[in-house]
């Protein structure tokens, strides 16, 4: 055999395949003396199944060195019976024919264990729920039954490798993405137990969405100095590294060991920068504001409010023309516009995306937005109510209060095709958003306390206030005098951008709908602000995506691997969901889902490894003939690819290469190979045919059924 | 006749088996803690095992219950007991003292197999309450056919003593003069877990609820839908006719200032359409109506639940049922305005009414503990926006149904949250969990006891 | 659901059963005392997807007269495996004809794990089946590759 370089080690403990035979005759066994031991399940086996004549014949199968038939193979004594056995007589397999090892496969392995045998070499027939119990009428017939059950277990065994569970060793550092509240959340619950985080944040300010709230429901706190509470915390924690203007740009790696390439882009701006708010206001460049929904205007060099996190301003590369305006009016110091992006690596045993959303943004012309200043979304409307907005708090329009404002619900969201038309994007939003029925009707409420004599109308087709203290906001709303009006879901309001009412009422507005609660009725409603609540949509990270492979439903926001059971992993093992990248949510519901997330990566990472059950693909290389069948069988991105390997001096081939971390062992790989390369640890096909030679050697007994 | 039997110690003490305390406990342990998990019930589950299907993946609610009621019973560093009260848990120092009660099942649970030898040997016929008392179950009997534990239990209140099942068992497990086991624990953290109950079938008077026969509960209906449930199909229980005209009543038990439960109990609207569209597969002839305030289809996949739904012909009415009464023959005739129509008073006749009930706290923790509950008596959070599972007593979390109505996805996630605050509390896992194949076997016990255990270390829940 | 006759036991079934689902659901049959004929023999597997066409064809080869795939269907918890699983029947199917073995012998279902019943009326359908056509012998033109 030529010399081979070393190929690059695994990092795995799965021992390398063994070499195998082509399709179709057996194996040589491993397994030369095998224990058989059978359960008398206190009568529940033995009033059916005669187990003494099974244990007499389990003993004269080939490669069986004792049979027994024991009371109660759970209990200490049958266990203790194996440990013995294995000890003195050396045994090398152990089958126990019992209850469905459903209920006892963990105590086997654990007493093989105890013996001094790998776990894997042990395995289970069922002759309780398959035999005695599912025949209780024809003892003749279940006692051939386990017996066949038996030996088919009895060849299994003897194909059995021992096996390690694979492991991979665990960088205990987590990156964040995403700075809102579910990547903060994350960020603090991970470094409080002790694991590295690099939180990473596209934008220049921490915070997200939640920081361009004034109050939150249902508690009415204010947003701000409660998600500052909250990056506090985060500063505090010595092992969290923050980094701004970042981006990810590259995902390499897998669970316990992830190298991801972050591009932070220069803010511009230092501590040194003696006067920001001169250097702000010297700046000649006027771009709208993104944080007030495009209704104020910021500079080049810009802050959302004060006390951000940085309390600092940032540079908007794109709108800047390094014009220097700012330097001077600054103090000199503090502002440089000639830096450069930087690439740093980060590694990290898990990742957690905690991306967000965005809002909805409707069509132009959609109930008449981009057509009238008047028609505005919910977010706008919540800048116009906060006192740090770009009207101190005041809801105006054109300089003055609306008499009269309609609230449409459902813009962007419950989407039906044929009523509603896709977005820019092709598709419809066929999702319900969640947070904007409560989020509507605690503006509602606000203005109609704050503003009395602003009429407000609410067009709705469901309210969903459905969360904690959340139908109270309904409940006011209607004391409080906000009228109803509710449309199906086949038809919509309309808005009539109608100046020429102005002359009468200065109502510039008409909203029209079928009103299903007076029966049908077609109400008009002349207005001078049309609210839109609009939906959210996960927030385009299709770059993140491609880079980790992460799924993405086909609503577009990124895919749990089971939605009841488990919302916070994606397919991708390692790679978490926190928050709104995942579904709509409110702040608690994303907050609880960072948290969430927080659980996963620490079981993940706390260990020096992780660890993951044997049960993977194997290629036999001398098997493999590089075709990649396998690879496009396979489902899950990762788990296998075509490697080049240096198969003999100089000659460089490729081969498949399973990566036991990625694989989840399905075995959908196996039957694509022409050659028969590749199995699955402990299910391998050989073992399967074994049991099937092993049923089909002894012929029924006819009229066995007695 | 409170002999405190042992003294025992655990990292956590986890209140309720259902999901929720599950998935706690699992996370808790997988981080290398010790867990103990009790339950009042005789078997760990909660109500998700006794649901028929779960939204909006119709996924079998057995099917993903049960794994993880396995992982749980397995579990290296989780001792699960069932059939047990918690009396008091108390600050102490910066842990807890627990006082619990194993109550008496009658059944020596080591001894036990689970074989039902006694069940079927037993006289006693009563109506079983997992099958929303339409089923029946012997005084002597193992919870259901996935209970975990496999172990039976003697409803004393029931049994005549014959003896029967003494002398059918093979392992010798009944013990007539078992008595309730008090326990003391101590605990370093806590995890409320304890769940929801439906509000009461016959809250509402008008609905007739616990007088009709054939006003049955949301629950009621999951076990009928059930491939293991009671009849096996869908029967009216007054005269086993199979329903062709079926209604649903949402918000009866919740969103009603005169039931005392003004909130929203969060997952009616949901169930309801997920039983609409089985009874569809189930009774493809039967007409379905839910009569509705508001559907709340919030989640992820839910509003495509609902169109899918309402595109297999499923009718929604808005409309709030005034008032249900029976018919002689066991029908029932609604009363509702038709809102969407021309606002008519109609009176619908159904032969089947299931009622929405709402969701109310489980339990009353307060009973045992010193946390703050909101005006409904769930748990409240003192940082109710950022961190909901906190409870008001620093060590003790809560998750799932105890803090507010929930459905089985924010259950888990709240359950995890939870274990998340935990682990900030304590630090560290005291002894890393150690590689499976170490060898390193039950002398790692996590239950510290004072003397020789007839609770068995914390791999050998017994069930045979 | 009737318990079968006492009779002749000259066919064998082997029912293909998955770890998640239809394992469970064979295990609540027989814990529910649920009783079908026991020439019925079960094979464990994470996945049906695993068996190359190969395997079913050296089933009928050895002497298995019918075989009952029970696998998970669509609540398969592995990606894509269930409409592979279908595809590759279908090339079963294709060989079974080539060897005039009666494509009736083999079945695809899904079984869920509290699927009792679904169970009791899949074995009965294919008990039936194998009652009608007999042994696989009498069939069997060709050797397996």
């Amino acid at each position: 055999m030529p010399e081979r370089k070393a190929r690059p080690a695994r990092k795995t403990g799965a021992s390398a395949p063994r070499p195998k035979t082509t399709t179709g005759k057996p194996h040589e066994a491993l397994g030369e003396k095998v224990g058989v031991y059978v359960c008398h399940c206190g009568g529940n086996i033995s009033d059916v199944v005669d187990v003494d004549s099974v244990a007499t014949e389990a003993e004269k199968m080939p490669g069986v060195a004792v049979a027994r038939h024991v009371m109660f193979m759970c209990s200490d004594e049958g266990q203790k019976t194996i440990v013995e056995d294995i000890e003195k007589l050396g045994l090398d397999r152990v089958v126990v024919a019992a209850c469905t090892p459903k209920l006892h496969e963990a105590t086997f392995r654990r007493a093989v264990i105890r013996g001094g045998m790998n776990p894997y070499l042990f395995w289970p027939a069922n002759i309780r729920e398959q035999a005695s119990w599912a025949h209780p009428h024809s003892p003749r017939a279940a006692t051939e039954k386990a017996t066949a059950l038996i030996r088919a277990a009895v060849a299994k065994s003897r194909l059995l490798e021992p096996l390690d569970m694979v492991r991979v060793a665990a960088v205990h550092r987590a990156l964040v993405i995403g700075g809102g509240v579910a990547g903060l959340r994350a960020a603090l619950d991970l470094a409080r137990q002790g694991m590295g985080v690099t939180l990473v944040e596209g934008s220049p300010f921490l915070g997200g969405r939640s920081v361009q709230l004034h109050t939150v429901f249902p508690t009415e706190e204010e947003a701000r100095p409660l998600v500052h509470g909250l990056i506090d915390r985060v500063k505090a924690e010595p092992n969290v590294t923050v980094l701004t203007n970042t981006e990810v740009v590259a995902v390499k790696g897998y669970v316990g060991d992830f190298k991801a390439t972050v591009r932070t882009t220069p803010r511009g701006v230092s501590e040194e920068l003696a006067d920001p708010a001169a250097a702000i206001a010297a700046c000649p460049v006027k771009v709208a504001s993104e944080f007030d929904g495009g209704l104020g205007e910021r500079r080049a060099i810009y802050q959302p409010y004060p006390g951000s996190e940085p309390d600092l301003p940032a540079i908007d590369w794109t709108a800047c023309t390094r014009c220097g305006d700012c330097v001077a009016a600054g103090g000199g110091k503090g502002i440089d516009l000639q830096g450069k992006p930087r690439e740093t690596e980060v590694e990290a045993g898990a990742i957690v995306v905690a991306t967000g959303f965005d809002h909805y943004e409707p069509r132009q012309g959609e109930y008449g937005y981009g057509q009238s200043p008047r028609v505005l979304t919910l977010p706008q409307v919540h800048r116009l109510l906060d006192p740090q907005g770009p009207t101190g708090g005041r809801l105006e329009i054109e300089g003055r209060v609306p008499r009269a404002i309609a609230f449409i619900h459902c813009v962007g969201s419950r989407q039906i095709d044929g009523v509603d038309e896709p977005g820019p994007d092709g598709k419809l939003h066929e999702y319900c958003s969640r947070v904007c029925c409560t989020a509507t009707l605690q503006a509602a409420n606000e203005i109609r306390t704050r503003y009395p004599k602003t009429a407000v109308y609410d067009l709705y087709r469901d309210i969903r206030t459905y969360g904690r203290d959340q139908e109270q906001y309904y409940v006011d709303a209607s004391k409080r005098g906000v009228v109803f009006l509710r449309f199906t879901s086949e038809t919509r309001p309309s808005v009539e951008v109608a100046p020429e009412t102005a002359r009468e009422g200065n109502l510039p507005l008409r909203v029209k709908v079928t009103d299903t609660l007076t029966f049908g009725a077609e109400m008009e409603v002349p207005v001078d602000l049309v609210v839109l609540s609009v939906g959210v949509q996960p927030r385009d990270v299709a770059g993140l995506i491609d880079m980790t492979k992460a799924p993405v439903g086909s609503d577009g926001f990124l895919l749990e691997v089971h939605p009841k059971l488990r919302p916070v992993e994606s397919a991708i093992p390692g790679l978490l969901l926190a928050g709104a990248a995942q579904a709509p949510m409110d702040i608690t519901e994303a907050t609880s889902a960072a948290s969430a997330a927080a659980a996963k990566v620490t079981n993940l990472l706390a260990r020096d490894h992780v660890e993951m059950e044997p049960f993977v693909a194997r290629v036999n290389p001398s098997l493999c003939d590089g075709c990649g069948d396998c690879v496009e069988a396979c489902h899950y991105a990762g788990a296998i690819a075509l490697q080049d390997i240096e198969v003999e001096e100089g000659v460089i081939e490729k081969r498949a290469y399973v990566n036991p971390v990625a694989c989840k062992g399905c075995g959908a790989c196996v039957p694509a190979c022409p050659t028969a390369a590749i199995d699955v640890a402990g299910w391998e096909i050989e073992q399967y045919r074994a049991m099937i030679d092993a049923i089909t050697a002894v012929p029924l007994t006819a009229g066995a059924a007695k | 006749m409170e002999a405190v039997d042992r003294k025992l110690t655990t990292d956590i003490l986890v209140v309720g088996a259902g999901i929720a305390g599950l998935q706690a406990a699992l996370d808790l342990a997988d981080r290398g803690y010790s867990v103990l998990v009790v339950d009042r019930q005789p078997s760990i589950g909660g109500k998700m095992i006794a649901l028929s299907k779960v939204f909006p993946t119709m996924d079998c609610s057995s099917c993903i219950t049960t794994p993880r009621m396995s992982a749980v019973a397995h579990h290296d560093s989780i001792t699960t007991w069932t059939y047990t009260e918690v009396d008091r848990i108390e600050p102490d120092g910066d842990g807890f003292r627990a006082h619990l009660t194993r109550k008496a099942r009658y059944v020596d649970e080591d001894l036990c197999i689970g074989c039902r030898l006694c069940e079927y040997a037993c006289p006693v016929e009563l109506p079983h309450e997992f099958e929303g008392n339409m089923g029946a179950r012997r005084a002597a009997y193992v919870p259901f056919g996935t209970a975990i534990p496999q172990t039976a239990l003697i409803d004393i209140e029931a049994c005549v003593y014959c003896g029967k099942c003494e002398k059918a068992c093979p392992t010798d497990a009944i013990v007539w003069d078992q008595q309730p086991l008090g326990v003391e624990l101590r605990a370093r953290a806590v995890v409320l877990a304890t769940g929801y109950q439906t509000t009461a079938l016959d809250a509402k008077k008008e609905y007739s609820g616990g007088k009709a026969a054939n006003v049955i509960g949301g629950l009621d209906m999951e076990r009928l839908l059930a491939p293991n449930g009671p009849y096996g199909r869908v029967l009216r229980p007054s005269d086993g006719k199979i329903p062709d005209n079926v209604a649903y009543v949402q918000c009866a038990g919740s969103r009603d200032e005169s039931l005392g439960v003004p909130y929203c109990s969060r997952v009616c609207c949901m169930y309801a359409i997920k039983q609409a569209m089985l009874l569809s597969g189930a009774l493809p002839l039967a007409d379905i109506t839910v009569y509705y305030m508001d559907i709340r289809a919030f989640g992820k996949g839910y509003e495509q639940f609902f169109q899918t739904a309402r595109s297999m012909g499923i009718v929604f009415v808005k409309a709030k049922v005034a008032r249900i009464d029976e018919e002689p023959n066991g029908d029932l005739r609604l009363r509702v305005e038709m809102i969407e129509e021309d606002g008519r008073v109609a009176e619908p006749v159904h032969d089947l009414v299931v009622l929405s009930v709402g969701l109310k706290p489980g339990d009353d923790p307060r009973r045992f503990v010193g946390v703050d509950l909101d005006e409904y008596g769930f748990v409240a959070s003192p940082q109710a926006k950022l961190d909901t599972t906190l409870t008001s007593l620093p060590g003790v979390v809560a998750a799932g149904a105890a803090i507010g109505p929930k459905d089985i996805v924010d259950s888990i996630v709240e359950a995890s949250a939870a274990a998340t605050k935990v682990a900030m509390r304590l630090g560290p896992p005291a002894v890393s969990p150690a590689p499976p194949d170490d060898g390193l076997d039950v002398e790692v016990s996590n239950i510290d006891a004072g003397e020789a255990v007839a609770i068995a270390g914390p791999a050998e829940v017994q069930h045979a | 659901m009737a318990v079968q006759p006492a009779g002749e036991q000259s066919t064998r079934m082997l029912i293909i059963a998955t770890l998640l689902c239809s394992y469970p659901g064979i295990d609540a049959t027989g814990q529910a005392h649920m009783e079908y004929p026991p020439n019925t023999f079960v094979i464990p597997t994470p996945d049906p997807v695993v068996f190359p066409e190969s395997f079913y064809l050296y089933c009928f080869e050895k002497g298995v007269d019918g075989i009952l795939i029970a696998s998970c269907g669509t609540d398969s918890p592995y990606e894509g495996s269930y409409e592979q699983l279908a595809a590759r029947i279908n090339n079963v199917y294709a060989a079974m004809k080539e060897r005039g073995i009666s494509i009736r012998r083999l079945k695809l279902t899904a079984i869920c794990s509290v699927c009792t019943k679904a169970f009791l009326k899949e074995v009965a359908e294919m008990e039936a089946v194998l009652a009608e056509l007999g042994p696989v012998e009498g069939e069997m033109k060709a050797a397996v590759a």
